[in-house]
């Protein structure tokens, strides 16, 4: 039972029906949109599947129950095959071949024998001298009749698998090690605002850091054609209301606090904001003012109160833009109020009789204008703990080594055998390779062709 | 129009006369169609070279450099000059012009894709904070060396699995002139063995990438999970080979899987919803 249990685990089938499975699993995980943090799930379901789903832990795949279990299958089945195949392997790389055996050089391709007229005891020592040149672990036996001897190259090439293997179980050692003492987070802080409680994907409820992140100033930076080039937040970090550590964090830029890296990941314009306009009146002194959304002023030498009902951004691709009322004894008017209303009007001269909505002189006599709107953001950003990153990083560092050693060499073995026939001197190549059957040949064919034309001296 | 893309849609034809050249070289035997072929698909590979060289110098120019690598149009560009590049060595490494008819089409379908399609916009743009990394280029670079050996790899599994329908009646027909099976086999094999280990070190490079501007080295992105599903379809095929022995139609077969995957990985994760959107 123990035994076909072990058989069960080390088995090759295994592992592909593994390989298959994470494959699908992890396609599934890319049809059905994944997500692991509070809310609710966004999709065309009906609420009954959702709930079958949920049950199934399909929304949050490749953290569930059976993906786990999957995973670990694969782990002992990788354990259990390389404890399986280590001894032959291992035996593969000690024995030394028997010289005295005869299988090497039975069904020989002819191509694999040279005759040669000559001396024997002279071209055994040219081969002698030629193999000790190309081949390692070179070992020579004589008898009456025949030189037998035997050469191999790349032995250690048969470790290189578990190398791969067992580096994939540090790779996957590690991320479990991240998953189990690691934790992600994300919090989002206003400017000017501070926070030591972050919340803790996949988790309810709050973590309390040990130090406060306060947001100083949050900022985008914009290439000329309005992409963005740069998201910004001025950081610092304080413990204690000492400032441990202070500066920008940006994309690409971490920033790393007792042992939690601080990333740039999400921002968003706070509702609300101020603006900064100007108001004309003909024949007097300009205004200027600051009004917060919503707020109300009144106009010098008028009964009008005027309001602050929305302030954007971008408007319509035009650019800042702020709507006013004006509430008159006589009448209530509404008009938005451009920051390039003057580039509007050069790119559509008649664009105030077309749309009296956007004239800024539109409560007469006074005229507006607006100098800038000023946005509160936030900042959104992203922390992670993981003490398994280093351990994935040398399992990584491994197996590109071990791929490296298994793809590009091989364990040959060579066996040579010089005697007499048909009054020549016969020499007999039999060659073996774990794989690679092109350079086997390739490392053959350079033997032969050096022992037929005799001329091993111009090898050194 | 700007330079580079100027001479990069003439790049595009001259791939296509390439690519019919080695269809010809591979129908009617004739060595001189071959010999044209190659120096055809030399001439667009220093002329592309050029232009991804300008299409720099260019981005350095609008005040917004960086390497031709940021976006569907430049990746569809690189992906092109990584297959004819790889092509060329091998063709210069077996001496043989057959497998061209099966390869160099994929590099102008690339370039096609970029030239000609409305959806993949050809200006130069800036990188968004994102793609600002050290990592952005080899990153890319490792990963379409990848996806290149995997086309060839594709391209000469496709070469295999026609071979096979040579039959003794039909021997006037260009089957006969295809390399021999066992040769193509081993060329499949050493193509999967390049892409895997650069795909290896894509994901990789990519992994230490993510962990400086995602947060994580490993977020089950559509597009990291798709690398993973190729990577697993080409590990399962070594295995097929080193442990079960497989050979012949069986792993050309799988060549074709492991290709699908890929592209997959490449075109297809852009109908899912992830973090590599611009891409």
């Amino acid at each position: 039972m123990k035994k076909r249990l072990i058989s069960f685990f080390a088995s090759v089938r295994l592992t592909i029906i593994l390989l298959i499975m994470i494959a699908l699993v992890s396609i599934l995980g890319t049809v059905i949109p994944q997500q692991y943090g509070p809310g609710d799930t966004v999709t065309h379901l009906s609420p009954k599947l959702v709930d079958i789903f949920k049950s199934l832990q399909l929304f949050d795949i490749y953290h569930s129950v059976w993906f786990i279990v999957l995973m670990c299958l694969l782990y002992l089945n990788l354990i259990a095959c390389s404890i399986k195949r280590f001894p032959t392997t291992w035996k593969l790389f000690t024995t030394r071949p028997s010289l005295d055996r005869s299988k090497p050089f039975e069904d020989l391709p002819p191509d694999n024998i040279v005759m040669i007229e000559g001396n024997r005891n002279e071209i055994t020592s040219t081969v002698e001298r030629l193999l000790q040149k190309r081949l390692k672990r070179f070992r020579k036996k004589d008898t009456d009749e025949a030189t037998t001897f035997y050469g191999e190259k790349g032995a250690f090439s048969g470790f290189a698998a578990y190398v791969i293997h067992v580096s994939i179980l540090v790779v996957i050692a590690g991320a479990l090690i991240g998953s189990q003492w690691g934790f992600k987070a994300f919090v989002n802080i206003a400017e000017g605002e501070s926070t030591d409680r972050v919340y803790v994907e996949r988790q309810s409820g709050l973590k309390k850091l040990d130090f406060t992140v306060r947001c100083d100033k949050f900022s985008i930076a914009y290439y000329e054609n309005g992409m963005p080039r740069e998201y910004r937040s001025d950081l610092s970090f304080l413990k204690e209301d000492t400032v441990i550590l202070q500066g920008p964090l940006r994309v690409n830029h971490p920033i790393t606090v007792n042992g939690i890296r601080f990333y740039q990941a999400n921002y968003g314009a706070i509702p609300g904001g101020k603006v900064h306009i100007t108001i004309t009146k003909a024949n007097r002194p300009q205004t200027h003012m600051t009004v917060y959304l919503k707020d109300s002023f009144s106009l010098h030498g008028d009964a009008a109160k005027v309001t602050v009902e929305r302030i954007e951004e971008n408007l319509m691709s035009m650019g800042p833009a702020v709507l006013l009322t004006v509430h008159s004894p006589d009448a209530t008017l509404q008009f938005w109020v451009f920051k390039g209303i003057e580039k509007m009007k050069r790119a559509i001269p008649d664009l105030l009789d077309k749309v009296p909505k956007f004239n800024p002189g539109r409560y007469k006599p006074y005229y507006f204008e607006l100098n800038g709107i000023e946005q509160t953001f936030y900042t959104g950003l992203q922390l992670s703990h993981d003490p398994g990153v280093s351990v994935v990083a040398i399992g990584a560092f491994l197996i590109v080594a071990g791929f490296l050693v298994t793809f590009f060499s091989s364990h040959k073995r060579f066996w040579v055998r010089v005697d007499e026939a048909e009054g020549k001197t016969r020499i007999m190549v039999s060659a073996r390779s774990n794989r690679d059957p092109v350079g086997l040949k390739r490392e053959t064919e350079y033997l032969l062709r050096h022992i037929a034309a005799r001329d091993t001296a111009r090898l050194a | 129009m700007i330079i580079n893309t100027t001479i990069l849609s003439w790049v595009t034809f001259i791939y296509f006369g390439s690519a019919v050249f080695y269809i010809f070289r591979l129908v009617t035997g004739k060595g001189f169609w071959g010999t044209l072929a190659s120096v055809t698909a030399l001439v667009g590979l220093l002329a592309q070279t050029a232009a991804l060289i300008i299409r720099w110098f260019e981005s350095y120019e609008l005040g917004i450099g960086h390497a031709p690598l940021s976006n569907l149009y430049e990746s569809l560009i690189f992906f092109a000059w990584t297959i004819v590049l790889l092509y060329l060595i091998v063709e210069w490494r077996i001496k043989s012009k057959h497998v061209g008819a099966f390869v160099i089409p994929f590099a102008f379908l690339s370039m096609a894709f970029a030239s000609f399609s409305p959806n993949v916009n050809s200006r130069i743009q800036p990188l968004i904070p994102a793609l600002q990394s050290n990592w952005l280029i080899s990153h890319v670079i490792t990963c379409f060396f990848g996806y290149a050996a995997f086309t060839l790899a594709c391209g000469l599994g496709f070469m295999y699995l026609i071979k096979g329908l040579e039959r003794a009646g039909n021997a006037g027909s260009f089957l006969r002139l295809l390399p021999h099976r066992e040769i193509l086999e081993e060329l499949t094999y050493h193509s999967v063995v390049i892409g895997f280990i650069f795909l290896t070190l894509g994901i990789i490079t990519g992994s230490v990438w993510a962990y400086s501007a995602w947060g994580s080295y490993w977020s089950w992105d559509p597009k990291e999970t798709w690398s993973l599903i190729s990577w697993l379809v080409y590990a399962a095929m070594l295995h097929f080979r080193f442990v079960w022995g497989w050979s012949g139609k069986k792993l050309a077969i799988m060549s074709l899987i492991g290709f699908a995957a890929v592209l997959f990985t490449y075109f297809g994760v852009n109908l899912l919803p992830g973090l590599h959107s611009y891409f």
